[in-house]
């Protein structure tokens, strides 16, 4: 199991936003949260995340990028616990060749190979969002945690993103909006209004019905 | 009883209190303060002086040479220190000890450092770049601590355990042109301040300006007044990335007289002369009362009163003069030649140090608060009018806006751009406070005054005692500002954009 939750409130801050909530979601299980902003998604990722610090790898919808540094420390950063501070400070003024090797590697994956040195400050809205996935997988965790990571990306590259998100992780929860994306690439569909679960089915299971109120939720 | 109506109450809003408290309490203190013109006849002397500009000369150019390199690496050490120091500080900002005495260093001008490091240090340069060091570094970490709080996309949840790493990689990085450019900021400070530290007798620019103005050769005033214009101007030019670490080694190098540190004397100053000398003498309690109350009521209640006098009436008056000033060198409002001249002139004013625009009045007008106030008006009105021209310029009004310049004005920009401009106000006042009390030195019955005398009669206890008093009303007037700020919801990041704010 990777998540167990069982009749819990979740807040954010002072407020109350999922009131007895139970949730179960097994290892290696691929699951797409669908619902508006305001439903509780970003909650229940965050509390999730702070369940399990250690095991997973988190994408805020802010991202958390450090604007004056570039693609490359800004993925390395997911590193930093791991090596010594020495390494850090050296990896910070001249990157070794493992990591650029490494890291342009994952940048491939998400097309962004040629932003390998550019600043964060200086990227369009959609490549930072693929940055910041890019550093999720450098982490090499087995949860991975999205808060809407392909907002800002077209279709192709939602897809495509899509695919190594759930792919590179054992186990995938991600927030989104889109309902087609969300059943054509996760096992695992969860639809959220008002901090209450709608629908919550494998995605070969869903009917009619259900579709129509995963298109309501995300109205 | 009048009646009022009550239609007209609900136009009353937040900021229009404020200004009124502060007109108030500025018309006030203008009924109080002596403004009087003691000088005989004043009019041939400010002709005198004025006229002298086309005659610039200097009696001997290795001098003044001298002066301005003495004044530039005493600046230039003292900034590489502080910054240094101000860094580490910073990052022990949240501690509350740290943070109350760094506010207690920063209330005492440096003026006043200077004069306790001559008792202690005598007149050298050992002293100049401790008078510097000790506020600068103090304001430096409270602004470096504000700029790396403020500059941090970084959420803390992804925060992980190599705290330095992540404070080198996460905090840093986007601090860092802000953290240099408000250091750059503070370097302009820094020689205004080295410069007016020659008024108490270290060999800076403001010890032959003082002595030129005694001797009447208001030629050589100006010579030097021009130069430091252009040397302040131009600092963009020759204090850069490249130039700062050869530029900062020379002026160590330059700087060989260290000799003053007498661990001794420190000891004395601290242990002894600063302590109240019926404690010192064992003379009693009542003694020790009576010291104290003759204190207070002779010299702590008029000199607190006359500084908070003259620091309302400045504040008011530089309010008045910003307002005048900032469509001058806006783009709403002037076009380029305008703009430019306008530009020329603000910059002039607000690198003339407050204490040399005072000194200079207070030749021309006699003793009284007006040279004081006048100075503290120009000043800092034109620094407030300036931010205030650069932020109308950002600005957009619809394209139909109207032609007519006073509409515009009142019904535009004004209402648009007017909490920004209390909040600059506010930041300014704690400031104007500071200045107030250093411009007794030249004579005006504020604190200074008090303070200037007790050295005068080396009674360090007294001085040490009204110093105490002046950091205290600087931390009140500061928390007020803060209230004040926080009332008009004025408080969003300034660090960024005002870097000539603070």
């Amino acid at each position: 199991m990777a998540f167990y939750l069982q009749d819990q409130n979740i807040s954010y801050g002072d407020f109350t936003v999922l009131s007895d909530f139970s949730l179960s979601i097994k290892k290696g299980e691929k699951v797409a949260l669908l619902g508006k902003s305001g439903s509780g998604k970003s909650t229940l990722l965050k509390h999730l995340f702070d369940l399990q610090k250690q095991n997973c790898s988190y994408i805020p919808q802010e991202l958390g990028l450090v604007n004056n540094l570039s693609v490359f420390h800004n993925v390395y950063i997911s590193k930093l616990d791991e090596n010594s501070l020495f390494t850090n400070l050296k990896n910070l003024v001249l990157p070794s060749t493992k990591y650029k090797n490494d890291i342009s590697k994952i940048l491939e994956e998400v097309e962004l190979e040629d932003k390998l040195q550019s600043k964060i400050l200086n990227l369009s809205g959609g490549q930072k969002q693929r940055c910041a996935i890019a550093r999720a997988v450098f982490d090499e965790k087995a949860i991975l945690l999205a808060d809407e990571p392909i907002s800002a990306l077209d279709e192709y590259l939602s897809d495509k993103t899509l695919k190594i998100l759930t792919s590179k992780f054992e186990t995938s929860i991600c927030a989104l909006h889109n309902v087609d994306l969300a059943i054509k690439n996760f096992d695992r569909v969860i639809g959220l209004k008002n901090g209450s679960v709608l629908v919550d089915k494998a995605c070969v299971d869903l009917n009619d019905e259900d579709r129509q109120k995963l298109y309501y939720v995300c109205d | 009883m009048m009646k009022i109506d009550r239609s007209c109450i609900m136009f009353v809003t937040k900021n229009l209190r404020v200004s009124f408290v502060i007109f108030l309490v500025g018309f006030i203190s203008f009924l109080i303060a002596d403004l009087s013109i003691s000088t005989v006849d004043t009019s041939l002397l400010v002709q005198d002086f004025f006229f002298s500009i086309v005659k610039l000369s200097f009696n001997d150019y290795s001098i003044l040479f001298e002066a301005f390199l003495n004044t530039i690496s005493i600046a230039m050490v003292a900034i590489f220190i502080s910054a240094i120091l101000g860094f580490f500080l910073a990052l022990f900002f949240q501690n509350m000890l740290v943070r109350i005495s760094l506010s207690f260093t920063r209330a005492i001008h440096e003026l006043f450092w200077a004069l306790i490091f001559l008792q202690i240090f005598g007149l050298n340069t050992l002293t100049a770049i401790l008078a510097i060091i000790i506020p600068y570094s103090a304001i430096l970490a409270k602004v470096y601590a504000e700029i790396l709080e403020e500059h941090d996309t970084f959420p803390e949840t992804l925060r992980g355990k190599s705290r330095i790493s992540y404070f080198i990689y996460t905090k840093i990085p986007d601090a860092f042109p802000h953290l240099v450019s408000y250091t750059l900021y503070r370097f302009e400070c820094a020689l205004r301040s080295t410069a007016i530290l020659g008024f108490v007798g270290i060999t800076t620019l403001g010890y032959y300006l003082s002595s030129s103005f005694m001797q009447g050769y208001y030629h050589e005033v100006w010579m030097i007044l021009i130069l430091f214009y252009i040397v302040v101007a131009s600092v963009k030019w020759w204090f850069n990335k490249y130039t700062f670490i050869p530029l900062t080694i020379a002026s160590f190098f330059y700087l060989d007289d260290f000799s003053g540190f007498n661990w001794d004397n420190l000891v004395r100053f601290v242990t002894s002369d600063i302590v109240p000398h019926p404690i010192r003498n064992d003379l009693g309690f009542d003694k020790t009362l009576a010291w104290f109350d003759n204190i207070f009521s002779n010299e702590i209640l008029p000199g607190v009163f006359n500084t908070i006098v003259l620091t309302q009436l400045a504040l008011f008056l530089t309010a008045i003069l910003a307002l005048l000033l900032f469509p001058l060198v806006s783009k709403k409002f002037f076009q380029k030649p305008t703009r430019l001249t306008s530009h020329i002139f603000l910059v002039i004013l607000r690198s003339t140090p407050e204490y040399i625009l005072a000194y200079v009045f207070l030749q021309l007008f006699g003793p009284s608060m007006l040279p004081a106030a006048l100075a503290l008006m120009l000043h800092n009105g034109s620094i407030i009018a300036h931010l205030m021209g650069n932020e109308t310029n950002l600005l957009s009004l619809r394209p139909d806006v109207t032609k007519k310049r006073n509409e515009k004005y009142f019904y535009e920009v004004l209402p648009r751009v007017y909490n920004q401009f209390l909040a600059f106000l506010f930041y300014r006042w704690e400031i104007i406070m500071r200045e107030s009390a250093i411009l007794g030195i030249l004579g005006i019955a504020t604190l200074g005054f008090f303070i200037d005398s007790a050295i005068a009669d080396f009674r360090l206890d007294k001085m040490f005692l009204l110093l105490l008093i002046t950091a205290f009303l600087n931390i009140i007037v500061d928390l007020i500002s803060k209230k004040a700020r926080e009332y008009l919801r004025a408080n969003d990041s300034f660090t960024s954009c005002g870097c000539s704010l603070k």
